[in-house]
């Protein structure tokens, strides 16, 4: 994704630069009011809105069981902080696309794709939570079991010759036309949300209370708590969270095996060690359509200030030459982002693990969020009265500034932060300090 | 083959053939007409799950003969024996011209002859080599295929829908978490184990291999480097494992023969199974009701960033000795056989995924319609099947190393170590580990 949206910048860019496009000053972004900040033929993508119940229903999830909903639930408070609303109402949400109703979402959490690039370059709306996949005993599912509406269909017309039986969206024994359980599809897109493990007397907590999550390299005990939505809130988390937009991407930056030659789809004489490929058969953007995630919440399972057991000799320095490489979050372990990191450094060493929730709530907290990612969030979707939802240090400033510049630039001028000239790139850099 | 290619076969030849065929045993002799020169082929191969499926292909391996002027016998031989007849072939030097392996047989390289031809006879019509066939049939070291994969078969996740349901998961589990999770309330509350399978068989090694890449816990590299207790992945899934049976198994996961997890199932003992299709058509053989509350999902949601996978049940290798007397017979028998595959397709009752998708272009249209299962589209959930299952040996290849490893049984062995309370995670990790470098070691030093 991120190379066909940096060469897509490219293109826009140069397209903006030839209409002699006139790019605004910084606004004042605690006062604006304004929905579009980039002007005239850049701001052609539109701000993110909630779905209508009609879109969540066509696409297997029933929004009575959405927790959360913006739009309808959470106007103030987290992400959203002091008197800022996390949505608005705009009649023009409907109108730009007439499967999104009329919220409009100014909460933007900043994240990493799963690139292994670690560049702060994703953006996403946390639509709302859910938390269950059957309420028993009243066997409502959150994920439709039954679903049948027809569309298109025309009865009339040309003096009644016109006829269209239509189409029927369909879901039976919860699967979709194509047979895939929404469940089953969210499975292939993670999200991976990093809780908060120093506890409130200071101590780091190696695991998490749900029995069903706990790692055996930690104790169980003291424990972070899963157990609400509220988990998966910034305040809430260590650092910025990472997702995997670029699940088989068409262009193959995922490393998937999209060719049937061998000699592209293997690593040189078949030496490679890394697996063939990274392969799913789905898209995020074309296939999941609600943006939807799973999350896999990812731990320390080593105190930072352990040195002297078995686990801390090894994770010691590990966890010190990450940290040097990108940064510390509040608990004093390093930030993560990227797959390789967690997996092959963290995780192969037993410094790390992760879970995911149990499906039947009995856990608590969100298994999965809706939650989708902008899929374009230069030129206009990311609009003036927007606001970054993103990780802060302990001493309240930002975690990450690359996310914030990326951010502010795609407010302001709407394109990433390096397809800024340099001028611009220094009155956003001073504004992210500013801001920060 | 060329006359046997468009052999439809209804449900009723299966009948027929099953019929006419079962007085005569698993041995069949094939000829188009008697001669002391006339021309012999004889084949072995794995006795198929699904029944109706060896009298199909005896069929068209007679039609085969008659149509080249040979002699031909197909010889059934049990899964669980298969590994002690081809070692007994090479070592005497004879035996069957074609040996039809449910796994790649790449231990016996050094005996096979080079399939790249037949690979390349075949990609006139069908197609370059598709990678679950490239991956489990190529010899990195001496550059050649060992043998010639026509068909796979995805191992996805059974489970018992009206369980599952009464604990809150009427779409099954989905990740190991739940497994565990969802798993310990159907036994606690409901006095119904998990039903994976944990002993040294087929479906044994399959649904461990499986766990164990989905917990990252890799065996070798692509260059029989061994990884396995390299990272503390092996111990967290051995760890993992011995919950899961502590507290959502039974006993009798630890002594199940071939196929015991799938009767256990099939008898409504047991929530859920990794296995090929052949378990839910047993049951629509058996019992429609019960058939109806098994549902199929993709495999379960791996950790470290494995995603959802699962390991092939079956990997269909037919190879040709090199020490056999009809090598051009052989070959040229191979070759034919993937004209068949859209008809074997059927024969096996959709359990033969083709590995050349050009075969059977209309495989997701059975899928979606298919007459046995109830609802008719149940198996449409396999349609992505072929992004969720790596080859053998993966993150490498199905290296010499690697296929001794898994015909050994050594990770079912180790498991069963753990869960026996003989020995610790740690240890059986450690001795394992020994294990695998001693036998990657070993083939590092053969040429």
């Amino acid at each position: 994704m991120k190379t066909i949206r940096e060469r897509t910048s490219m293109v826009v860019f140069a397209v903006m630069a030839m209409m002699g496009v006139a790019f605004l000053a910084a606004p004042n972004l605690a006062n604006s009011q304004t929905t579009t900040a980039v002007s005239g033929a850049a701001s052609f993508n539109p701000p993110p809105c909630d779905y209508k119940d009609q879109f969540y229903m066509d696409n297997g999830l029933d929004p009575t069981q959405v927790v959360g909903r913006f739009g309808s639930a959470r106007l103030t408070g987290p992400p959203a902080t002091g008197n800022q609303v996390n949505w608005v109402a705009d009649s023009t949400c409907s109108q730009r696309d007439p499967d999104r109703r009329n919220f409009r979402i100014l909460a933007i959490t900043g994240g990493f794709p799963d690139d292994q690039s670690g560049s702060p370059t994703e953006f996403i709306t946390i639509l709302g939570f859910v938390t269950n996949q059957n309420l028993i005993p009243s066997g409502i599912n959150a994920f439709e079991t039954t679903y049948s509406r027809n569309v298109g269909a025309i009865n009339g017309g040309l003096d009644g010759d016109q006829q269209n039986p239509g189409e029927t969206i369909s879901i039976v024994n919860s699967a979709n036309p194509r047979s895939i359980t929404m469940q089953n599809l969210v499975s292939n897109f993670e999200a991976y949300p990093a809780p908060k493990q120093r506890l409130a007397n200071g101590q780091i907590a190696l695991n998490p209370c749900q029995a069903d999550m706990v790692s055996p390299l930690a104790p169980a005990q003291p424990c972070f708590d899963l157990s609400t939505v509220n988990a998966v809130f910034t305040p809430a988390l260590r650092q910025d969270w990472r997702f995997a937009t670029n699940r088989n991407a068409i262009d193959g930056s995922d490393n998937n095996c999209i060719s049937n030659n061998p000699a592209v789809c293997t690593p040189p004489n078949g030496t490679g060690s890394a697996p063939p490929q990274s392969d799913s058969p789905f898209g995020y953007f074309c296939d999941d359509l609600l943006g939807m995630w799973i999350n896999s919440f990812f731990w320390y399972t080593v105190d930072p200030a352990d040195h002297t057991s078995p686990l801390g000799k090894t994770c010691t320095p590990i966890l010190k030459k990450l940290g040097q490489q990108n940064g510390l979050t509040p608990d004093g372990t390093p930030i993560v982002k990227t797959g390789d990191e967690l997996d092959n450094i963290l995780e192969a060493n037993g410094c790390a693990a992760e879970g995911q929730l149990a499906f039947d709530g009995s856990d608590g907290g969100a298994i999965w969020l809706v939650c989708p990612a902008i899929p374009d969030p230069r030129a206009g979707a990311i609009s003036a009265d927007a606001f970054l939802d993103q990780a802060h240090n302990s001493n309240g400033t930002v975690q990450n500034i690359g996310l914030l510049e990326n951010f502010l630039s795609l407010q302001i001028f709407g394109v990433f932060f390096t397809q800024l000239e340099s001028s611009q790139q220094s009155q956003i850099t001073a504004q992210a300090v500013k801001q920060q | 083959m060329p006359n046997a290619k468009g052999i439809r076969v209804s449900r009723r030849d299966f009948n027929k053939l099953a019929a006419s065929t079962a007085a005569v045993g698993p041995f069949f002799l094939f000829s188009g007409r008697a001669g002391a020169t006339q021309k012999t082929l004889k084949i072995a191969k794995w006795s198929h799950f699904v029944p109706q499926f060896d009298p199909w292909f005896e069929n068209i391996a007679r039609e085969w003969g008659q149509q080249h002027d040979t002699q031909v016998t197909v010889e059934n031989i049990p899964v669980e024996k298969i590994s002690a007849v081809a070692s007994a072939e090479v070592k005497a030097g004879k035996g069957h011209d074609v040996f039809i392996f449910p796994w790649p047989p790449a231990q016996y390289y050094q005996h096979a002859v080079d399939h790249t031809e037949i690979y390349q006879r075949v990609a006139g019509k069908y197609g370059a080599i598709p990678q679950i066939a490239y991956r489990s049939t190529y010899n990195v070291k001496n550059k050649q295929h060992f043998a010639f994969a026509d068909f796979w078969a995805p191992s996805p996740l059974h489970f018992r829908q009206d369980y599952w349901a009464k604990v809150g998961m009427p779409l099954g589990p989905g990740h190991y978490g739940s497994l565990y999770g969802g798993g310990k309330r159907l036994r606690d509350e409901f006095h119904i184990p998990c039903g994976l399978a944990f002993t040294p068989t087929l479906e044994g090694n399959i649904t461990l291999h499986t766990m164990l890449y989905a917990f990252r816990a890799w065996i070798l590299t692509g260059n029989d480097e061994v990884v396995f207790n390299r990272n503390v992945f092996a111990g967290v899934a051995l760890k993992y494992l011995q919950q899961l049976y502590r507290e959502t198994g039974t006993p009798d996961q630890l002594s199940w023969q071939p196929g015991g997890s799938v009767q256990a199932m099939l008898a409504g003992k047991t929530s859920c199974a990794i296995n090929a299709i052949s378990l839910l058509r047993a049951a629509e053989e058996q019992d429609a009701e019960a058939a109806s509350k098994i549902w199929i999902q993709p495999p379960l949601l791996g950790r470290s960033g494995m995603g959802v996978t699962a390991l092939p049940h079956i990997t269909n290798c037919s190879l040709v000795w090199s020490f056999g007397q009809n090598q051009d017979e052989a070959k040229q028998f191979v070759a034919d056989l993937i004209d068949s595959s859209r008809t074997g397709y059927a024969a096996s009752l959709g359990f033969n995924f083709p590995t050349y998708a050009k075969t059977v272009p209309d495989l997701i249209v059975h899928l979606g319609k298919d007459p046995q299962a109830n609802p008719h589209d149940k198996y449409l959930l396999l349609k992505d099947a072929l992004h969720w299952t790596p080859n053998l040996g993966v993150p490498g290849f199905a290296t010499p190393a690697f296929m001794e490893v898994f015909n050994s049984f050594l990770i079912p062995k180790m498991v069963q170590r753990v869960l026996k309370g003989q020995s610790s995670p740690e240890d059986a990790a450690a001795a394992a580990a020994a294990e695998i470098q001693r036998i990657a070691d070993k083939w590092q030093q053969v040429n």
